[in-house]
């Protein structure tokens, strides 16, 4: 996320170019426009370069956040290849990514359809569906942990329609933990994603589909054909906003599961909490801090990429 | 301490929705800024750490982790009663404090007293040079000074200072209640062979024999591994496989697993998904027989059915091996960098006093046994009684794995155990992946 709101510091920001356009070639920046470029970039240095830099050399050490930290070399990625564990939390990242991601869009997209028609209790449907979202992460957590507990809500529902054998303990199973973590987070997220597509389609131009239709498109040619291809600017926000929040999921599955049971619901995120600080070794964590932060930055720079062509062309 | 991992934290603070909004991202750089230098600094500055405390502080703070509401409140109260320098009680989550706590107790301004664990957690300190050298009031005089020889031992770091004030410890036994016992006309068993046979019974009339709760609170199977490592292989043996001196490939090992792989079937099934406070819910409902916990649990118990609570200690197993009991003990360390280090030693003293043990055992209701051999332990119940006879009469007394150890050798228990707990059938395997990850720790 940070390197996002980085870009516009190292290139010519956008304010200025468009000004640039309207008053002709512009040569000389006013030095208030330089100060307001200035202190937020060496707000930024200090703030989260420095940081960063500190964590890459932190991760070639062993440190317990006593005395001073040890080099150790490459040591530390050595033990992450080795490592079990950061081999299960590396799947289940790619997992959420892709069902975090997939569902959230899915889910998103089609409640945006679905409620972007005026009638009865729209609004209202929209903005229950909207909710969730008003709760911080961790709250939901705990929700959805009285939700799936043994007896509880959902297992409880289960029964009383007859589906007795799906009954399970959702958290401990390590079959369906981390999917029952997604099941919650996507709740969260999905009425976020239908915000933003909503606000999209409000931007598409009916008299087009209102075409496509007297010319005899059905409603699925119609969405694909006309809809869709006025949503991109959206879709790519979506893409990004979606990608960033997986791979930085914490929250969630920390207060539901913990990364139990016996890790199989760690991602890379709570892994690198537990190392760094639940048993302080800072080191380690730093060393899977940098490859979050290095998978993180591959997607944001496709992105970026991608922007950028999208402007030239 | 880093962009990777202030992204967590960002998303933890619930800016997340403020992704693409650079007024929301500078809010929260602007908010987790303080994380990352503070942590610098600690890197950097920790060399130039104890230089100048001439002790001009008047105040002190004690740092507490203690979160249970009884025990919390005791706290707050006995440390009301402190006639000393005006001391601030802060209350920390403890998983804040554990992480923490190297950064409390390295910083140039560090809360004077800290409430810990006794045993190796507080020796890694010592080792560390962070903590007050306490010696003065374990010297005949002090407030410590008629407390037992295990508590001095175990207070006393490696270089013969001591560095911690036990004021309160706590014994485990399997807990169960003497009238859901009366109406099964069953009695406590004092052989293995009787506790299996108790099991099986109950279990044949539908009761679940056993409780646990290792969901969120995975370290309580480790209660069943400690006190079988300590019944086939005594006390001796688990010390050493805890310091990294075996490996949990050995055949000892093998046969605590064979053992607890008996018992599986035994524990209430649901245990996977409870913490250590809800798996006393199947008791209270007479739907579970016995939980083998610490003397903690009597809180977790409803007020009318707290009497009713009894224990017997895990029968023996193998009559030539010492008798042991795990009693994990509780206290206070002083950092070494204290601003008013005569201060905190009138505080620790005031804490260890018969007087204040004797109020806080009373007040947390938690059934803890006091350190202090001044304290009069006739008005306490006759549970905790047993307690303090149990534990005196043992050979050999442990801590639990954690505080024997250390908390990352904690966590490769926890996924060792639940896991086999989860699947019994391949024990080698088990043992194979825990050595693999203690030798990851112990390298570290």
């Amino acid at each position: 996320m940070t390197t996002v709101q980085q870009a516009p510091a190292g290139a010519p920001p956008p304010a200025v170019r468009e000004r640039g356009r309207r008053g002709g070639p512009l040569r000389r920046v006013p030095p208030l426009v330089w100060v307001f470029l200035l202190v937020p970039l060496a707000v930024e240095l200090f703030w989260v370069f420095w940081p960063a830099l500190n964590s890459f050399s932190l991760s070639f050490t062993s440190w317990k956040g006593v005395g001073a930290a040890e080099p150790v070399g490459l040591e530390n990625y050595q033990r992450l290849a080795a490592d079990p564990v950061f081999g299960t939390a590396l799947r289940n990242n790619v997992i959420w990514v892709a069902g975090f991601g997939g569902l959230s869009v899915i889910g998103g997209l089609a409640l945006a359809v679905a409620l972007n028609r005026p009638g009865r209790g729209v609004g209202f449907y929209r903005s229950a569906i909207y909710l969730p979202m008003v709760i911080s992460l961790a709250v939901t957590g705990l929700f959805w942990r009285v939700m799936y507990q043994p007896d509880g809500p959902i297992d409880a529902g289960l029964g009383a329609v007859g589906l007795d054998w799906l009954q399970r303990q959702w958290l401990a199973d390590p079959d369906t933990a981390l999917y029952a973590v997604l099941v919650a987070a996507v709740w969260r997220q999905v009425g976020y994603i239908m915000v933003l597509y909503l606000a999209g389609l409000k931007g598409t131009d009916p008299t087009l589909e209102e075409a496509a239709a007297v010319d005899g498109a059905n409603a699925w040619q119609r969405f694909w054909r006309i809809v869709m291809p006025q949503l991109r600017g959206v879709n790519t926000v979506v893409f990004a906003v979606t990608v960033i929040d997986s791979l930085r999921t914490f929250d969630i599955v920390w207060a539901m599961t913990r990364g139990g049971p016996y890790n199989t619901t760690q991602l890379l995120s709570t892994y690198m909490f537990q190392q760094g600080f639940t048993l302080v070794n800072l080191g380690y964590g730093s060393a899977i801090a940098v490859v979050i932060f290095l998978l993180a930055i591959a997607f944001i720079i496709t992105y970026l990429v991608r922007q950028a062509r999208a402007e030239e062309g | 301490m880093s962009t990777a991992m202030s992204r967590t934290a960002l998303s933890r603070t619930g800016m997340s929705r403020t992704g693409l909004s650079r007024r929301g991202f500078l809010l929260g750089a602007a908010s987790l800024g303080a994380i990352p230098i503070l942590s610098s600094c600690v890197g950097s500055g920790s060399g130039e750490g104890p230089a100048a405390s001439g002790g001009g502080a008047t105040t002190l703070t004690l740092q507490s982790s203690i979160q249970d509401a009884g025990p919390k409140a005791a706290l707050e109260k006995v440390v009301g009663g402190f006639t000393g320098p005006q001391t601030t009680l802060n209350s920390v989550a403890t998983e804040q404090f554990r992480a923490q706590l190297s950064t409390y107790l390295s910083s140039a301004t560090p809360p004077d007293v800290l409430a810990w664990y006794a045993g190796s957690v507080a020796n890694t300190y010592a080792a560390e040079g962070l903590l007050l050298d306490v010696s003065d009031l374990w010297a005949p005089g002090g407030a410590c000074a008629g407390f037992s020889d295990a508590l001095r031992a175990l207070s006393t770091s490696s270089d013969g200072k001591a560095i911690f004030v036990p004021t309160s410890y706590y014994w485990w036994s399997i807990f169960y209640k003497k009238s859901a016992f009366a109406e099964w006309g069953v009695r406590p068993p004092t052989t293995w062979d009787d506790f299996i046979a108790l099991c099986d019974d109950l279990k044949a009339r539908g009761i679940h024999p056993l409780t646990n709760g290792i969901g969120s609170t995975a370290w309580m199977s480790a209660g069943w591994f400690d006190y079988l490592n300590l019944r086939i292989n005594g006390a001796e043996y688990h010390r050493a496989l805890l310091a990294g001196q075996h490996s949990f490939e050995d055949p000892q090992v093998t046969a605590v697993l064979e053992q607890y792989a008996r018992l599986i079937p035994y524990f209430h099934p649901n245990q996977t998904s409870w913490d250590a406070q809800q798996a006393v819910t199947p008791m209270v409902n007479n739907e579970a027989a016995m939980y083998l916990v610490g003397a903690f649990c009597v809180q977790y118990f409803p007020q009318d059915q707290q009497d009713d609570l009894d224990f017997f200690s895990v029968p023996t197993i193998d009559p030539a091996v010492p008798t042991a009991e795990e009693a994990p003990t509780d206290g206070f360390f002083a950092a070494a960098n204290s601003q008013n280090p005569e201060g905190a030693k009138e505080l620790l003293s005031y804490l260890a006093s018969a007087p204040a043990q004797q109020q806080y055992i009373t007040d947390s209701g938690s059934s803890n046994l006091p350190t202090s051999p001044d304290v009069d332990t006739s008005g306490f119940s006759p549970l905790v009684q047993k307690g303090i006879q149990l534990l005196n009469s043992t050979a050999e007394i442990t801590q639990f794995f954690n505080r024997d150890s250390s908390d990352a050798l904690q966590t490769t228990a926890d996924a060792a155990l639940t896991q086999f707990i989860a699947d019994p059938s391949d024990i080698r395997g088990v043992q194979r992946q825990w050595q693999q990850a203690a030798q990851q720790v112990f390298s570290s």
